[in-house]
């Protein structure tokens, strides 16, 4: 029997794609009403953070790659895998957090897209995926992290 | 996406429309750092048109933001439509940019 409210998407590692995954992130997302009006754009953006990552650090721009998305939902949770077959993601970067920036000296271009995951996702983790490479998984407790600021982890 | 470079008199005004994302990004990148030299006051990035932005477009004002400061001209976001807004705030990025409204 298949996941309630699943959904799985293989993908070629073009970034010609990205609209349109996060047009199907969102449509799914609208067609099981499973996030908040306002949350919605947070997780499609951290999904497309996370699939941009996959095409541009772990297969380098290459373009005939393939990323494989995984969305499911149960009462609780939701929970986005994003997977590729490409280079690992170097350690250091795991342990990447934003920093508080509040002036122009500090900042660094760059860098952002898993500290907005972590902002978006109640938890955002790393692995190996299933055939090398990474694969990202992002849970988001439903009804639970509220607002853009980060601070409401449960 | 589109980006329209327009000189209103010392400053260069870069319109975009449409999302901003890795796809896309580099050509906004482009503009901005072509404009930032030539401007002998300021560059002025209109977002009210922007449908969708990601890290990538973050990174590339953050980019101008610093090649404006080296050239010690004013860069300024003029117009951030909500989506734009929301991605500098997840960002913290929020309180580092000059932002204009009319």
């Amino acid at each position: 029997m298949a996941d309630p409210a699943g959904l799985r998407l293989e993908v070629c590692s073009d970034p010609r794609l990205l609209g349109l995954i996060r047009g199907v992130v969102r449509s799914w997302m609208d067609a099981f009403d499973l996030v908040d009006e306002k949350r919605r754009h947070e997780v499609v953006l951290a999904v497309d953070e996370a699939c941009s990552n996959a095409m541009r650090h772990a297969y380098g721009g290459r373009c005939d790659e393939t990323v494989d998305l995984a969305l499911g939902a149960s009462d609780e949770w939701l929970e986005i895998t994003v997977s590729d077959r490409g280079r690992p993601c170097p350690p250091e970067c795991l342990r990447r957090e934003l920093p508080r920036v509040t002036s122009a000296d500090d900042l660094r271009p760059g860098g952002l897209g898993l500290g907005l995951m972590r902002q978006v996702f109640d938890e955002v983790r790393l692995c190996s995926g299933p055939e090398g490479g990474n694969c990202v998984v992002l849970r988001l407790r439903r009804g639970g992290k509220d607002g853009v600021d980060g601070e409401g982890r449960v | 996406m589109k980006v329209e470079s327009e000189v209103k008199g010392d400053v260069i005004v870069i319109r975009v429309e449409g999302d901003v994302d890795l796809y896309s990004s580099p050509e906004l990148r482009t503009a901005v750092l072509k404009a930032v030299p030539r401007a002998s006051a300021g560059v002025e990035v209109d977002l009210g048109q922007v449908t969708y932005m990601d890290s990538s477009g973050v990174a590339t004002l953050v980019e101008g933001l610093r090649s404006a400061n080296e050239h010690e001209v004013r860069f300024t976001l003029s117009e951030p439509s909500e989506s734009v807004m929301k991605v500098l705030e997840l960002a913290r990025l929020d309180s580092v940019f000059e932002v204009r409204r009319s």
